[in-house]
């Protein structure tokens, strides 16, 4: 129900980044050099991966050498069908996060605006969240089969619960007095929405679309090591039947890209539209 | 939104007329048979000890809660300031001024507004970045914005520093000679009531227990002793 509980849920880092109020800013060494500093580790282990591999002690077929999966990567994007599966993988996310994000959040308003949809919704809402959405799948295979259908469900069932939970929580969590204000200026209906509970409960909203993007991921990967026909998801069990560790190295590390991205969009979607808000704007004050 | 007999039609007249109000919250009458008239440009000051009720009726006034019995005639919706500045962090200074103005001239209006209370450089900065005292007088733009006839104000400078308040009081005092709406101040504090108000009422039980002309400029002593004596305050200096 809580915010706690969803990043228990998706391990995640914390989408607010207050800065913490305790901790001087980067005493002795500057911002640059810090950043510098964190790149330290990533790179050794990367050289040191590298290095193991060429000099044959990490066999091939168990981690093959990070330039053999670069090699990979390239051979696969000129003459493979590389970019068309990745494409086919955005188009299944973004598709079911649009479907599963747009009910859940128009759920999630009717949910916070009206007591009446509360007790209509919310307790069905929150019993079949209590289900591991992944635990879904047999199920969903022998609604949809291992087309399309199945894996478009999967991504907008595991996008749904973030965003209504999020949506509800934030337009409950508006503080009443602005509303009062609202109502001392004379706002009707829309207005007090559209200029006071929809702003006020957005922090809340981003935050349930960045686990959204987390959770359309793993569904999406959940979903297409099953009978996908195209996809990053096949070209991993293509590549695992003929033992190419490469391949599936590959579609690791842009699984890993494209959460890194999502997740980047999201937190750019924050700044612009919290620029407001002293935890997101980052505006100097 | 409210209770029995709240209008706000009336075209010409006082500020507000409250008669025979009453609210009360269950079984308990906070406010009982209250009567009230305020004028146009007239500046009453509401003092009371916590709990009086004197913050209960300026929510009735505001048409926040709803009334039990008597009626509130008032010819236009009044304006609030609170005690706290209740700025939507999410909107720029004019923005906030101009909630709930219609039309496209409500950016010149709050402009205007803005710079009545000393803040006309900064109509596209943030409420962040103000001070309490300066918070305070947007929220007092918002209201004087309005136009209003009854303005009501809920401790608005209890939670300011005295030197501010001093100068929130001489800025409210000249807005409101100018804009000469009907202004309700509810306050503790018996020498700002002194200081602004034409009127001051003293609140107990639910009722206006007793009513002051303002002191004369420079012999507000007595006048502070009765409004004292009456909260309940014993003043051992005044009595010698």
């Amino acid at each position: 129900m809580s915010n706690a509980e969803q990043t228990a849920a998706f391990p995640l880092a914390p989408p607010a980044r207050p800065r913490a109020p305790g901790r001087p800013a980067a005493a002795p060494l500057g911002r640059a050099s810090l950043i510098a500093l964190s790149w330290i580790a990533p790179v050794i282990l990367l050289v040191t991966w590298e290095v193991l591999a060429q000099y044959g002690w990490l066999s091939p077929q168990v981690l093959p050498a990070p330039s053999k999966v670069a090699r990979t990567a390239y051979k696969l994007a000129v003459h493979g069908s590389l970019l068309d599966d990745l494409g086919t993988s955005l188009a299944r996310a973004a598709i079911g996060f649009l479907i599963g994000g747009t009910l859940a959040f128009a759920l999630g308003i009717l949910v916070g605006f009206s007591r009446l949809a509360e007790a209509l919704i919310d307790r069905s809402v929150q019993m079949v969240r209590a289900i591991p959405f992944l635990a879904l799948l047999p199920l969903v295979i022998v609604w949809f089969g291992v087309g399309e259908g199945q894996k478009i469900f999967l991504v907008a069932l595991g996008v749904a619960f973030p965003i209504y939970i999020n949506t509800t929580l934030g337009i409950r969590q508006v503080d009443p007095k602005l509303l009062e204000l609202g109502r001392v200026q004379g706002l009707g209906t829309g207005q007090l929405i559209w200029r006071i509970i929809l702003p006020g409960a957005l922090p809340s909203i981003l935050t349930g679309v960045r686990y959204a993007l987390a959770t359309a991921w793993l569904a999406l990967v959940v979903a297409e090591t099953i009978g996908a026909q195209a996809g990053i998801g096949f070209l991993a069990m293509d590549a695992r039947e003929f033992l190419r560790t490469d391949v599936v190295v590959l579609t690791i590390v842009i699984y890993a890209l494209i959460g890194v991205a999502a997740d980047s969009i999201a937190r750019l979607l924050e700044r612009r539209l919290l620029a407001w808000h002293p935890n997101f704007g980052g505006a100097p004050r | 939104m409210s209770g029995p007999a709240l209008s706000r039609a009336s075209a010409a007249g006082p500020a507000v007329v409250v008669s025979g109000l009453q609210r009360s919250y269950g079984e308990r009458l906070v406010i009982d048979r209250l009567d009230l008239r305020i004028e146009r440009g007239e500046f009453v000051a509401l003092l009371g000890e916590s709990g009086c009720g004197k913050t209960t009726l300026l929510r009735a006034l505001a048409g926040l809660d709803p009334i039990q019995g008597g009626r509130i005639d008032a010819p236009r919706r009044p304006a609030v300031v609170f005690q706290e500045h209740r700025l939507l962090p999410w909107d720029t200074l004019w923005r906030n001024v101009a909630l709930g103005l219609p039309g496209p001239e409500a950016r010149a209006r709050a402009a205007a507004a803005l710079g009545e209370v000393g803040l006309g450089t900064r109509l596209d900065d943030w409420p962040r970045n103000l001070s309490g005292g300066q918070a305070q007088r947007v929220a007092l733009a918002r209201a004087l914005v309005q136009e209003p006839e009854l303005l009501l104000l809920d401790e608005p400078f209890a939670a300011l520093d005295a030197l501010t308040r001093i100068r929130m009081h001489l800025l409210v005092k000249r807005l409101v000679a100018r804009h000469r709406p009907g202004v309700l101040l509810v306050t503790h504090d018996v020498d700002e009531a002194i200081a602004l108000a034409d009127r001051i009422l003293v609140m107990r039980g639910g009722a206006i227990a007793a009513a002051h002309r303002a002191p004369a400029p420079g012999a507000p002593a007595a006048t502070r002793a009765a409004l004292l004596a009456e909260l309940g305050v014993e003043n051992d200096l005044q009595s010698a």
